[in-house]
């Protein structure tokens, strides 16, 4: 093995600061949000659907952790340090739209959130179980951190363009978006530093984050969401013309990472419906 | 005695130490074999993601409730390892992530539950294995809630700003503490089988908190300094006997055992300065 490939400690000029991440941490969003119009306005039956896909989203982190920290992800203690401040502010994400959710009372006119999952064949990876999950990642090695936090940086990009679409559909919701991507904010940063200074290093990186994001079902989390509800995502995000141009961007974001050249565009096509 | 899981999410917090004087540390610094304990007690709690790793290998973190534990219990540890790193900052100290990262290369994170599973192969098909990482949780927090109080005791009268520090810590341990046992007391008492394998894979498997990541001698020095003696042995008594009032684990002595098999004892020695070699 190379010493890039036990390169995995930021080097000096690395800007993003964990320690001053974890210290500045954001929790518990209730105060801020001005609930009382959602309890009389309700919200429309699009807007709390997406907004319910997104709660779950938010909620799914420690499957997320299980799958990392199952592979040598667990031993960069850099990392470790991000993702525990991170699963805490996602949790508090989570929270906040469970409170607008809670507040308008229209969880209970959606359909069902329930049902088959799709069983996409490209999409195999991402079922794995931890311990196949586990038996992949120790032939990957240490560069299995670069796969993970370029997913992570995927996912971040497409959960942003479904948090603005949200606030495009409820004008009432713009606050609250604000919130939550200020938050994010800070995820996107730390994981496209740390995938284009890892992408950069290895090409052994490279060809194994391209099949980490082939073979994932976006945004990470979905495979386990039912069928009907991903359908819904890829519709109300990136369905129509604007949808599509949004699809197109993260493609394009995708692609110009180091190798991910080819995978943009694969990405873009299975998010449009 | 149920745990209010939205209260503990909403008080959850860092561990402060702003208002605490750490310039005392550089007029009045700790003793070498304080520090020795401390720097494995920061890598344990450090250490702390890699035993969520364990907890979330079984299908209990599904569950909101555990879920949401396990984001604020793993957070508030990162925050102690943060604190004790303040205090052997100012000792010298220098505790970073390149340094944890070599250390868990270097020891390989042994999974400590793996041989449980393994043994029991399909048994464990339909079991709460839940219980069993519960009952394992408790009597990790239940120890080093029991660290940090002795090791107050033992520096309070002349670090009195290390002992605030550790009570700090200490108190959101008997939080973490709450949760665990209370998990651990309904679901082994819903199943016969997993109180079975639970005792068993206490009474064989248990070791000290830090055994599985840290060097023979290290953890020798840690437990040695903290329980030997009259007051230690009495505090792990009251260890065990907490330990022992879940179901089915009636009787079992496993942290004195884990003691008297590293040579640590009840018997009161004279306060010996730290020699260079630790006793094995």
């Amino acid at each position: 093995m190379t010493t890039n490939d036990e390169t995995t400690i930021a080097p000096a000029a690395t800007a993003f600061d964990v320690s001053e991440f974890a210290r500045t941490a954001k929790g518990f969003h209730r105060d801020e949000l001005d609930l009382e119009q959602f309890e009389q306005h309700g919200l429309e039956p699009d807007a709390a659907r997406l907004l319910r896909v997104l709660r779950d989203l938010e909620r799914s982190t420690m499957a997320r952790m299980r799958n990392l920290l199952v592979t040598a992800t667990h031993k960069d203690a850099r990392v470790t340090a991000f993702l525990t401040t991170w699963a805490y502010e996602k949790f508090w994400l989570a929270d906040a739209l469970d409170a607008v959710l809670e507040a308008s009372r229209a969880e209970e006119d959606l359909p069902a959130d329930e049902g088959h999952h799709r069983l996409t064949v490209s999409e195999r990876r991402d079922r794995r179980g931890t311990i196949r999950r586990a038996i992949s990642a120790n032939f990957a090695g240490p560069q299995i951190v670069a796969a993970h936090v370029t997913a992570g940086l995927a996912d971040e990009w497409i959960t942003h363009a479904a948090y603005r679409r949200l606030a495009g559909i409820a004008e009432s919701l713009s606050s609250v978006v604000e919130t939550v991507l200020e938050v994010k904010d800070r995820h996107i940063r730390f994981f496209q530093e740390e995938a284009e200074r890892r992408l950069g290093e290895s090409p052994k990186a490279r060809r194994i984050t391209r099949k980490e994001l082939l073979g994932t079902a976006w945004p990470i989390g979905s495979v386990e969401r039912p069928a009907e509800e991903r359908s819904f995502f890829e519709r109300i995000v990136f369905g129509g013309a604007e949808g599509r141009e949004e699809a197109r961007g993260i493609g394009a974001l995708i692609s110009a990472l180091p190798g991910m050249t080819a995978v943009g565009s694969t990405i873009e096509a299975r998010l449009v419906p | 005695m149920a745990f209010d899981i939205v209260k503990y999410t909403r008080a959850s917090d860092a561990v402060g130490w702003s208002d605490l004087d750490f310039d005392e540390f550089e007029r009045n610094p700790l003793p070498d074999h304080v520090l020795r304990s401390l720097r494995y007690m920061c890598d344990v709690e450090y250490h702390t993601v890699c035993y969520l790793r364990d907890m979330l290998t079984t299908p209990s973190h599904k569950e909101p409730e555990i879920a949401a534990f396990m984001t604020m219990w793993n957070r508030e540890e990162f925050w102690h390892g943060e604190a004790l790193s303040a205090v052997l900052e100012r000792h010298g100290i220098h505790v970073d992530y390149s340094a944890l990262k070599a250390k868990r290369l270097k020891l390989g994170f042994k999974d400590r539950l793996d041989p449980i599973k393994q043994s029991f192969g399909s048994n464990l098909i339909g079991i709460d294995f839940a219980a069993v990482h519960m009952a394992w949780g408790a009597a990790n927090e239940w120890s080093a809630n029991a660290a940090y109080h002795r090791l107050a005791a033992l520096e309070g009268a002349d670090h009195p700003v290390l002992a605030e520090l550790l009570k700090r810590i200490a108190q959101q341990e008997t939080k973490h503490v709450a949760f665990y046992a209370t998990q651990a007391r309904e679901r082994l008492a819903k199943s016969k089988k997993a109180r079975v394998i639970a005792r068993f894979a206490l009474r064989k498997f248990w070791g000290p908190v830090g055994s599985t990541i840290a060097e023979p001698d290290e953890v020798t020095h840690v437990m040695g300094h903290l329980f030997q003696g009259s007051e230690g042995r009495k505090l792990v008594r009251g260890i065990d006997a907490h330990i022992a009032r879940l179901p089915g684990l009636e009787g079992l002595t496993i942290v004195e055992n884990s003691l008297e098999a590293r040579g640590i004892t009840g018997e009161d020695r004279e306060p010996t300065p730290e020699p260079e070699v630790a006793a094995a």
